[in-house]
């Protein structure tokens, strides 16, 4: 506990912890103090002087924003003299501003509009001509109205301090400074948090441009589909219609804030209403025939007789059921009780990248929050590459060793921009990032690691001392590994336990409910889903999919679908699985259905209906209930989400005791107890992991070139491509000829083979 | 990050290996090497005309920068030229000692005599005449600099003087 | 123009008008780095830091802190390197001084520097030069290697234990670079935003590490402290603040020039009226901006008759600064109205834009002072002008705000007529009701 101090503000005594910021403790005691410029966690700014505040002993007014509270200090908030200089500030602000706010995409939600409804003047004394800048475009993804800046500068902090890419910067001086980028076009990320943290309207959605007012839309917060860190997000919707994303904290407070990236920003809703969204259900009546649209009803009974006459043929194990990481748990869980309960077969899965069913069986600490890495003290990155993977997790990772000084030590065979953030970057071999996981389980393996992922000893006794030296939090993220790197990395916390210092995982699978999919316990069937498939037409007849193979799946077994009895699949859209399907099932998005999400930090998150489901679709769970219901089994249970859940919270462990009321507020998000393994026995592994890397290649080049922002954010997939802009992404983001005036995506037309070729290079890589 | 397209970005190479000399003795005058980048934006204007995007680019890379981070300090500093500058960049101080001792018709004067207003430059590429704030020249107003080089004292008939002597 | 010391012995301009001035041979040839020896082999630092405290040498920047009492809060027990900069990014409207200096005497302001390095612990000394004064920065860095090859500057010093290394560097246009702060942006690579204090570059500057911003007049003020005793040079100042000063003195007067006075030199009319030649052309003395164009702007009534002294506390009493010491006379054909526009339309221009009060006000006075010189002035104007400088004053990051302000409320109060005759005929004229 740190020490407290005695501060008085207007009038009123109050304990609080030494050297907090002013700005945050009046707020906190309830004294409202106006700020553009201040932004919690990012560089003090100091530069919009809305916080002024009278400090005795002090000869002017103080930025409350950059003081830190000391014992006796006395504060005053409300005075003629600050009401003066607050109002004086504003008309500044507003001075150069066009006040023409009806046709602004922010008005209604515009924080300069707000705080001039506080201290703005009733009469305007700035008669002068305004300064004119034209409207423009600085990405297909971001419109910038240059007149509406105050030059707060959250922006272009959010982008270099967030995102470690500065791509947005503050150009000019004096009043014509300008918020830009060399050359006028922003060649980022995209993900938009410029437009997020901007106060006014100068940063503005490009995607979402004069399409509705705020206070028309209807917000529904929920989790964010696309990869496993799980950001909270708001849809807004206005009738049936989603129109747009955002994670502005008058709205949302969750692990993120008000961080999303390029995808749960832009591409979170766009698929949700898109015309290619699957209408009805259909079937396909002889193999190579045509989908015939068909009732709900019949499909059912379709879908129903024909696994139970499989069933009844060849027996339960002749049916696989297959799950998606991208699902609710409450759809997932339901298709495990149907693969059970109700056909009775082993072949159970989901199609996700990889398993983590080896890491989470030993794991020997518990999972970190984004929290968590943002305090920890010491942050060891072994693979992947969360700023392209799981872009919050590489936020926190940044904001750690920025703001916290925390140590990063990066293990990558691909110089990943995150490097620029690590104190030690251990650069080895392609494909030997486990080699130094054997290293540092086994201290007799040193050399021979070093030797096959091309480092000096040293590097790997540095990365060692830094472990067994380490104080406070210890955060262990990796990307993916094999089952014995999976153990040894869950096992390390043993090997260097100590009382000084915490250990916390942070795994990095790539979907939204790749940890809650485990968790249901659906990717510990007795076949992956690749050898579902290489079982088809043999072992197994039938296969019912919710969702739909990955590419990776699928690359080399393309005709493994065409050789079942049956295969029915559940989807928002069609896709390379729903090609062979003998029925089609429209199933609800994320959008329309009440859930939950399962994150890489163990948290289990709300996901909530904010439209109706569109068309005829149901949700994933209700479908595969009334396929159940249709073969005579009933699962006993009240068919609504929160129902389903409750049968987790009985039936999965680390679920127990938790309720949709319980997960109610985002902002206080309840990690599930996944069970701590005891202290394993490791050398069958350390043996495995030695006979695989003694096959590595000594002399195999290492990567060099650091992987250009987007490569695989901008992979265009199933869910992205259904938004234009990001096509223009994925074509390379050239700079139109004009960014004034009209979006970017009307001047361009990108070429179609080339667009094509992109998509297919993007789902090859999949 | 950098969205230059590629034959921009590889135009300069490098400079004579006098240049690269020099601006490699400014980069070891400092302990972080961004420290540079004034010294090194006159040197490739002098070499350049003035900081075109190629030169932009240069520093960039030579630095460890972003594009986007030259151009911010670039646009920062008024004697930092991002747009072509004529030959001779005619500089009269504006600023109040130099106006009541007569810099306006000073600037008259260039400008009758030389076709162009303040912020322009000659067709010919020649001249370019610009307002500038106080050049600490206040004792010897009015006063201009023609690119790094001082002229105090200025009456009409000494402009014509300078103008004279200039090489073509 | 002059150049010459008045009511002292030339302390500052003792070299300039000798030949080759600026040769180290010169130099030397008359007590240069002798100071330097002396401080090396016979002082400690703090003996160092404690003549400097002694002799009240006050800040010739502008804003007159006390030079000893700078230095002493340079930790000493800070594991980082030590930076002292020379602060000679001269840009206040009216003072020329410090190029003088660099240009005759460029030795007397590189072993100041190497004298205040020594005392802070310093091994690197830059000085930070605006980037119109290149011909000061080539004139400076060949002083600087005349002295490296002579083992003034570099490892081992006049064969102590003392390094240091002594660097030029150019600024490019922005008078906002001045700022102590803004200058050690500047100097790392940034845009020239001034940083907030604390920390103050003492503790966290160059680098983030502890650092002495000082101006060239102060610097060059050293050696001859060193030398003589910081008795010495406060006895030929008052008590608060010793030694002698630089005036630059330009517009209308007779002899514009850089003259030395002892601090505290005992009448302002004598030095406009009498050792600047007065005013020419048979004209009368209208206004004189006394400390550089952001301090307040004075009357003649304020000067004539009435003994002002020169120095901080005297010019304060007189109703400004001293400010960087630049004298802006005024003769009364000048419209204090135009005067004051021109000076708003500079700290509009040097703005940097960092903050609200400073970019929007300096943009809107500009604006409004263009109208008012359009002929739309109104009466309420006067009150808008003093509103708005009032809504700028103490409230910017910086002082530029401070510095914007003040010459426009001091116009408005003290030459009103001035500002009347801009405002008035419109409201007169309508107070005429229209003839169909």
């Amino acid at each position: 506990m740190a020490e407290l101090v005695k501060v008085t503000i207007n009038g009123e005594v109050y304990e609080v912890e030494k050297g907090r910021l002013l700005i945050d403790v009046c707020r906190e005691k309830g004294h409202a103090v106006p700020s553009f410029c201040y932004y919690a966690d990012l560089a003090l700014q100091a530069s919009c002087r809305m916080c002024l505040v009278r400090i005795e002993k002090m000869p002017k007014l103080q930025t409350s924003c950059t003081v830190t509270v000391t014992d006796g200090m006395v504060v005053t908030t409300e005075s003629e003299e600050i009401e003066k200089a607050r109002r004086g500030m504003l008309e500044f602000l507003l001075a150069n501003h066009p006040l023409d706010c009806p046709v602004c995409d922010r008005g209604g939600e515009c924080e300069l509009q707000e705080l001039t409804f506080d201290w703005g003047n009733l009469e305007e004394r700035f008669i002068e001509p305004k300064n004119y800048q034209p409207e423009r475009y600085l990405s297909p993804m971001v419109a910038n109205d240059p007149q509406r800046c105050i030059l707060c500068k959250r922006c272009t902090r959010v982008c270099d301090e967030w995102m470690g890419e500065e791509a947005i910067e503050a150009g000019g001086r004096g009043v014509a400074t300008i918020i830009s980028a060399y050359g006028d076009w922003l060649n980022c990320s995209q993900c938009g948090n410029c437009i997020e943290v901007c106060p006014t309207g100068t940063l503005l959605d490009a995607t979402y441009r004069h399409q509705a007012r705020p206070w028309e839309l209807v917000r529904t917060v929920s989790t964010c589909t696309f990869c496993s860190d799980g950001c909270q997000l708001a849809l807004g919707a206005r009738g049936e219609e989603v129109l747009r994303t955002v994670a502005r904290d008058r709205y949302v407070n969750g692990i993120n804030g008000e961080f999303l990236c390029v995808k749960g920003r832009f591409a979170s809703h766009p698929f949700v209403n898109h015309e290619a969204r699957l209408r009805t259900p259909m079937i396909r009546y002889r193999k190579g025939g045509k989908l015939v649209p068909a009732t709900w009803d019949q499909a059912i009974e379709f879908v129903a007789q024909r696994l139970s006459a499989i069933k009844e043929e060849h027996g339960p194990q002749a049916i696989g059921i297959v799950g998606s990481p991208r699902l609710t748990n409450e759809a997932n869980y339901t298709l495990l009780r149907f693969a059970r309960d109700v056909i009775g077969t082993e072949h159970y899965t989901a199609t996700d990248a990889f398993s983590l069913v080896p890491f989470f069986e030993n794991m020997g600490a518990p999972l970190a929050t984004h929290r968590d890495i943002r305090y920890a003290q010491t942050i060891l990155l072994i693979g992947g590459e969360p700023e392209e993977l799981q872009p919050l997790t590489g936020k926190q990772i940044r904001q750690a060793v920025r703001n916290g000084g925390a140590r990063f030590i990066l293990i990558n065979s691909v110089p990943i921009r995150l490097k620029k953030n690590a104190a030690q970057f251990v650069h080895v071999r392609p494909g030997t990032e486990e080699a130094a996981l054997l290293a540092l389980a086994d201290a007799d393996s040193v050399e021979f690691a070093a030797r096959k992922m091309g480092v000096e000893t040293s590097e790997i006794e540095q990365v060692r001392r830094a472990l067994s030296e380490a104080q406070g939090t210890v955060v262990i993220a990796f990307g993916e590994l094999s089952p014995a790197a999976q153990k040894i990395v869950a096992q390390l916390p043993y090997i260097y336990a100590d009382d000084r210092r915490r250990f916390l995982f942070h795994p990095l699978p790539l979907f939204n409910n790749s940890v809650g999919v485990h968790d249901m316990g659906l990717m510990s069937g007795a076949m992956t889903a690749t050898e579902m498939l290489d079982a088809a037409g043999k072992g197994v007849r039938a296969l019912y999919v919710a969702g739909s193979f990955l590419q990776q799946h699928l690359k080399g077994r393309e005709e493994a679908l065409s050789k079942l009895d049956l295969l029915v699949v559940q989807e928002l859209f069609e896709t390379a699985t729903t090609e062979y399907a003998d029925v089609v099932l429209p199933a609800a998005s994320f959008a329309e259905v009440d859930g939950t999400f399962t994150n890489n930090a163990g948290q289990v998150q709300r996901v909530r209906q904010a439209i109706p489901p569109v068309h005829l679709s149901k949700p994933d769970w209700l479908i595969v209930a009334s396929v159940a219901e249709a073969m005579g089994a009933r699962f006993g249970i009240e068919l609504s989400a929160s129902a389903i859940f409750r049968d987790i919270a009985a039936n999965v462990p680390a679920y127990q005791g938790l309720r949709y009321p319980l997960l109610k507020d985002e902002s206080r998000p309840v990690q599930v107890k996944h069970e701590i393994a005891q202290r394993r026995d490791i050398s069958g592994e350390i043996e495995t992991l030695r006979a695989t890397i003694a096959q590595a290649d000594e002399t195999a080049a290492k990567i060099t070139e650091t992987p250009p922002v987007g490569h695989e954010l901008f992979k265009l997939g199933t869910l992205t491509e259904k938004l234009p802009q990001f096509h223009y992404l994925a074509a390379g983001n050239p700079k139109p000829e004009n960014t004034l005036a009209s979006s970017p995506l009307v001047q361009l037309t990108i070429d179609a083979a080339l667009r094509r070729q992109r998509q297919e290079m993007a789902l090859a890589g999949d | 990050m950098n969205p230059l397209p590629k034959e921009i970005e590889e135009e300069i190479q490098s400079f004579s290996p006098e240049v690269e000399a020099e601006i490699d003795r400014h980069i070891a005058k400092y302990p972080v090497k961004r420290s540079a980048i004034l010294p090194i934006m006159f040197i490739v204007q002098r070499e350049r005309g003035y900081l075109d995007a190629a030169g932009i680019a240069y520093i960039a890379r030579r630095l460890d920068l972003t594009i986007t981070d030259v151009w911010e300090v670039a646009t920062f500093y008024t004697m930092i030229n991002l747009k072509p500058v004529g030959k001779y960049h005619i500089q009269v101080c504006r600023t109040l000692s130099c106006q009541l001792l007569g810099a306006e018709k000073i600037v008259e004067h260039i400008s009758k005599r030389l076709g162009i207003k303040p912020g322009e430059t000659t067709p010919d590429g020649r001249f370019t005449l610009s307002w500038v704030e106080c050049l600490g020249s206040c004792g010897t107003a009015p006063a201009m600099q023609i690119g790094f080089d001082y002229y105090e004292n200025l009456t009409p008939e000494r402009v014509d003087e300078i103008l004279d002597s200039l090489k073509e | 123009m002059r150049i010459e010391a008045i009511g002292c012995e030339p302390l500052l301009l003792a070299r300039f008008n000798l030949e080759n001035s600026r040769s180290l041979e010169t130099y030397r040839r008359h007590g240069g780095y002798e100071a330097l020896r002396k401080a090396l082999t016979t002082m400690s630092p703090d003996d160092v830091i404690n003549e400097v405290k002694k002799s009240a040498l006050r800040g010739r920047g502008g804003a007159g802190f006390p030079t000893g009492t700078k230095w002493s809060f340079v930790p000493k027990d800070s594991p980082k390197p030590k930076y002292v900069v020379c602060n000679a990014d001269e840009s206040e409207p009216g003072t020329f001084k410090d190029r003088y200096l660099m240009e005759r005497d460029p030795h007397m302001l590189i072993e100041g520097m190497l004298i205040a390095a020594y005392a802070l612990g310093a091994r690197t000394a830059y000085c930070y030069t605006r980037g119109e004064y290149k011909y000061l920065i080539d004139i400076m860095d060949q002083a600087i290697e005349e002295a490296r090859a002579a083992g003034l500057v570099g490892e081992r010093i006049l064969g102590t234990d003392f390094s240091c290394e002594v660097y030029t560097h150019t600024g490019a246009g922005a008078y906002i670079c001045g700022e102590e702060t803004a200058l050690l942006n500047s100097l790392e690579g940034l845009r020239g935003h001034p940083r907030m204090k604390p920390p103050f570059p003492a503790v966290a500057g160059l680098y983030g590490c502890p650092t002495v911003v000082n101006n060239v007049e102060t610097l060059c003020a050293v050696p001859w402290i060193i030398m003589h005793g910081g008795d010495a040079y406060r006895s030929l100042g008052t008590e608060k603040s010793g030694g002698t000063k630089l005036w630059s003195v330009s517009g209308h007067v007779k002899y514009p020039g850089v003259y030395e006075l002892p601090m505290g030199y005992d009448d302002m009319e004598k030095f406009i009226m009498e050792d600047c030649g007065g005013i020419p052309n048979g004209r009368k003395l209208k206004a004189v901006i006394p400390g550089g164009s952001s301090v307040y702007i004075m009357r003649a009534e304020d000067i004539i008759g009435k003994d002002v002294r020169m120095d901080y506390e005297g010019l304060v009493a007189a109703g400004s600064m001293v400010g960087s010491g630049g004298f802006i006379v005024m003769d009364d054909t000048v419209d204090i109205f135009e005067s004051t526009k021109n000076l708003i339309e500079f700290y509009k221009h040097e703005s940097c834009g960092w903050c609200t009060p400073c970019r929007e006000g300096t943009d809107w006075l500009v604006k409004a002072f263009k109208r008012i010189a359009r002929g739309e002035g109104r009466p309420e104007d006067a009150q808008l002008l003093l509103d708005l400088c009032d809504n700028i004053e103490g409230k910017s990051f910086c002082p530029l705000g401070d510095a914007a302000a003040w010459p426009i409320q001091s116009a408005i109060k003290r030459f009103p007529e001035d500002f009347k005759r801009h405002l008035l005929p419109l409201a007169e004229q309508e107070r005429v009701p229209a003839v169909a």
